[in-house]
């Protein structure tokens, strides 16, 4: 994962002046408004920087938990399936449900509603206490009207309830901070 | 010898009749006794109420020594909320007559006797309060801030020492050096006061009277790797202290963590009693269990029933964190089985208490014992010549408790109530060898997965921790997660309650919950875990990621 988000910077520092222009509105980075979002638990606060470069897009959760900084980046691709090893996905922590570190998911992503809806569609192997399982999840990230608020819906196949995280987009002077 | 074998046989053989004897006749009562209780308020802000507050507990420590004087009640939102149910039993079965006493000056009136002068701590150095402690029981001193000294000259207390100007400027490595350096020698080598927990505006030194009492040496050095020179200085205290003693207190906020501390005490076989604002120790630890009174368990299954698991989901609710500081007194407590994690070593310095819970629990309110063996640790890091000998201090306290399941907890890895917390093969190995009698193992905090089932005794590791913050909606779709995760049936679904949650807000979160679901006391929890295996065994990982990597 490392290495796809290598190259993925790489050919985004080699881009055209003419292709930045065009910046597609969902990358920049996003802060999460906690009050506005499902409740999160063994997590603090969450930004996340989107960067699209062709059919790629990269992900970067900037993660806090107390004094604890966590960093976790990976790339899904609209052209095709990827395999991503250590899928990150805003966890509930305080559930003994485990990434396998080892296997990699199965990840899809498709651009909807005219580039402004990102689906990601995922097959996240874990571990439990009765064993190793999978868990179908299905992502759609949602720019909203005005281009300055983004929220993220998440499904399992084993929760009822979705998970809404709703992000309202740093100005890029701030975020170089 | 023979002789003495002899007679012991005798009474021995007699004891059962003894016992019934015992049952049939009513238990004499405690005498009658007077003391006095003050009430405190919330306010421990250095710059107003926690001068007053470390005259009195100082006091308290020095008043106590000897005899149970004075006695403290605290607000009901004081994290201890178990002063005022005690202050009452202690009325109710010790027939203790308490007066009140209402200000520091009433209370100098009442015990100054017990103190021989007094000694000055710096408002402005935090540490040099601690220092001031350490003096305090050593010389029988109470300890007073400037605006103070006026007061207690009143009563005719002279100065012992001064620490105003001595420690400015002074790193607290420098400032515990000195200390040691001055008082080490004379101080209790069984007992050691981590007077930490907060620091700067505000500092809540509620188990000073019981450093004082017992003449312990104060500090709060960080066992931070960070902060080298504090580490070493602590280290060569842990070292010098006699073998299986105990820490009180707790560790410095902001200086390091409980992790750290609980890690580096462990390495040394040494216990952890908290917290930093545990009142009344110097009171409680003077009276023993009423006559007559024996703990007994509310078991639900006989230690050697062999239950049968249906294909459903079993849940069990655990407390830990000391009961004094958890539910028990939230509404709701009784309408759910509940297990409570003791802290067996209050049968020593506490046992009104420990009489207190056995005597107000509920049929659902089951006792267990904890943490980790008969204090605080986190035992991979106990030193395998001192894992034998602490679990059998465990034992006694268990089979005195009539405790059947052992909590443990090794938070060394983890971050918080996150991450690993998880236990090596080796440890699970002692514990299985250290406790043959136990129903069963329950283990973590925030949730974990060691798990193992040998014979009967299953070890079972949290796979859910209700932070008390997370709204109930939240919590009950967690669950229910859980539940649709873990497919096979049946599943074991154990529950870690963080303190101040409420059982009522449970009863509503179980009654959210599908498909066919129970929840059970954790000895029939576990009694069917032992019956139907279907988690998988587990133990720490060497490639699990660790938080925190040790010393």
């Amino acid at each position: 994962m490392k290495r796809t988000l290598l190259k993925l910077l790489l050919g985004l520092a080699l881009l055209p002046l003419a292709a930045l222009a065009a910046d597609p509105p969902i990358n920049g980075r996003w802060r999460m408004d906690p009050t506005r979002s499902t409740a999160l638990d063994g997590w603090s606060t969450a930004d996340l920087v989107i960067t699209t470069y062709g059919t790629k897009i990269g992900f970067v959760y900037d993660m806090t938990w107390h004094a604890t900084k966590a960093t976790l980046s990976q790339a899904v691709d609209t052209a095709q399936a990827t395999a991503v090893t250590n899928f990150f996905r805003i966890d509930q922590r305080h559930m003994a449900v485990y990434a396998r570190p080892t296997k990699a998911a199965q990840v899809t992503a498709t651009w909807l509603d005219g580039g402004r809806t990102l689906r990601v569609e995922a097959q996240v192997p874990l571990e439990i206490s009765q064993g190793n399982t999978t868990m179908r999840l299905y992502q759609e990230y949602r720019l909203l009207e005005g281009g300055n608020e983004l929220v993220l819906i998440e499904l399992h196949h084993t929760r009822s309830r979705p998970l809404v995280y709703r992000f309202t987009k740093v100005p890029a002077e701030a975020a170089k901070n | 010898m023979k002789r003495i074998s002899f007679f012991l046989s005798l009474v021995l053989s007699a004891m059962p009749a003894l016992r019934a004897a015992e049952a049939a006749a009513p238990a004499p009562a405690p005498a009658a006794r007077a003391a006095f209780v003050m009430h405190f308020d919330g306010d421990w802000q250095v710059a107003s109420g926690l001068p007053d507050k470390v005259l009195l507990i100082s006091l308290q420590g020095l008043a106590n020594r000897h005899a149970p004087q004075l006695y403290v009640v605290h607000p009901k939102n004081y994290q201890w909320e178990i002063t005022e149910p005690l202050y009452e039993f202690y009325e109710r079965k010790h027939h203790v007559h308490f007066t009140e006493i209402k200000s520091a000056d009433a209370a100098l009136t009442q015990f100054k006797s017990a103190a021989k002068g007094y000694v000055v701590w710096d408002k402005a150095v935090g540490p040099s309060l601690n220092v001031a402690f350490t003096i305090s029981g050593l010389e029988d001193a109470v300890v007073v801030s400037e605006d103070l000294i006026p007061l207690v000259e009143q009563h005719g207390l002279e100065k012992i020492d001064d620490l105003r100007g001595r420690y400015t400027g002074q790193t607290d490595a420098q400032i515990y050096k000195d200390a040691y350096r001055r008082y080490w020698a004379r101080c209790n080598k069984d007992e050691i006061m981590m007077m930490g927990g907060h620091r700067g505006a505000v500092m809540m030194p509620g188990m000073a009277d019981w450093g004082v009492r017992e003449k312990m040496f104060f500090h709060d050095l960080a066992a931070n790797p960070e902060r080298p020179e504090e580490l070493a200085q602590e280290k060569k205290q842990l070292s010098e202290l006699n073998p299986g003693a105990t820490v009180f207190g707790w560790h410095p906020y902001g200086k390091d963590t409980e992790e750290q501390h609980t890690t580096l005490l462990s390495t040394y076989g040494l216990k952890m009693e908290g917290l930093h604002n545990l009142p009344n120790l110097s009171f409680n630890c003077q009276f023993t269990f009423t006559p007559g009174f024996k703990f007994t368990n509310n078991s639900h299954v006989a230690l050697d029933a062999k239950l049968e698991a249906k294909d459903k989901v079993y849940l069990s609710f655990v407390q830990s964190d000391s009961i004094g500081i958890g539910v028990w007194t939230k509404p709701g407590r009784g309408q759910l089985p509940f297990a409570w994690q003791v802290t067996m070593n209050w049968t020593k310095f506490s046992p009104a208490a420990l009489e207190y819970f056995h005597e107000s629990a509920t049929p659902n309110d089951y006792f267990i014992g904890g943490l980790s063996g008969p204090g605080y640790m986190y035992p991979n890091h106990i030193p395998a010549d001192k894992f034998p000998l602490l679990m059998k201090q465990a034992n006694d306290l268990m089979a005195q408790l009539d405790e059947h399941v052992l909590e443990i907890m090794d938070n060394s890895a983890a971050d918080g109530n996150l991450g690993n917390a998880d236990l090596t093969k080796e440890t699970v190995d002692r514990y299985y060898a250290a406790f043959p009698k136990v129903i069963g193992f329950i283990n973590g905090y925030g949730p974990a997965r060691t798990r193992d089932l040998r014979g009967t005794q299953p070890m079972i590791s949290y796979e859910y921790y209700i932070d008390p913050r997370r709204p109930r909606e939240e919590v009950a779709a967690d669950l229910e997660e859980m539940i649709a995760l873990n497919t096979k049936r049946p599943y074991f679904l154990l529950v870690h309650v963080r303190e101040s949650n409420d059982v009522n807000s449970l009863i509503g979160i179980v009654k959210q919950l599908t498909g066919p679901t129970e929840v059970v006391p954790l000895d029939v929890f576990l009694k069917l875990a032992a019956s139907k295996k279907t988690y998988t065994t587990r133990y720490q990982d060497p490639a699990d990621p660790k938080h925190f990597k040790g010393f």
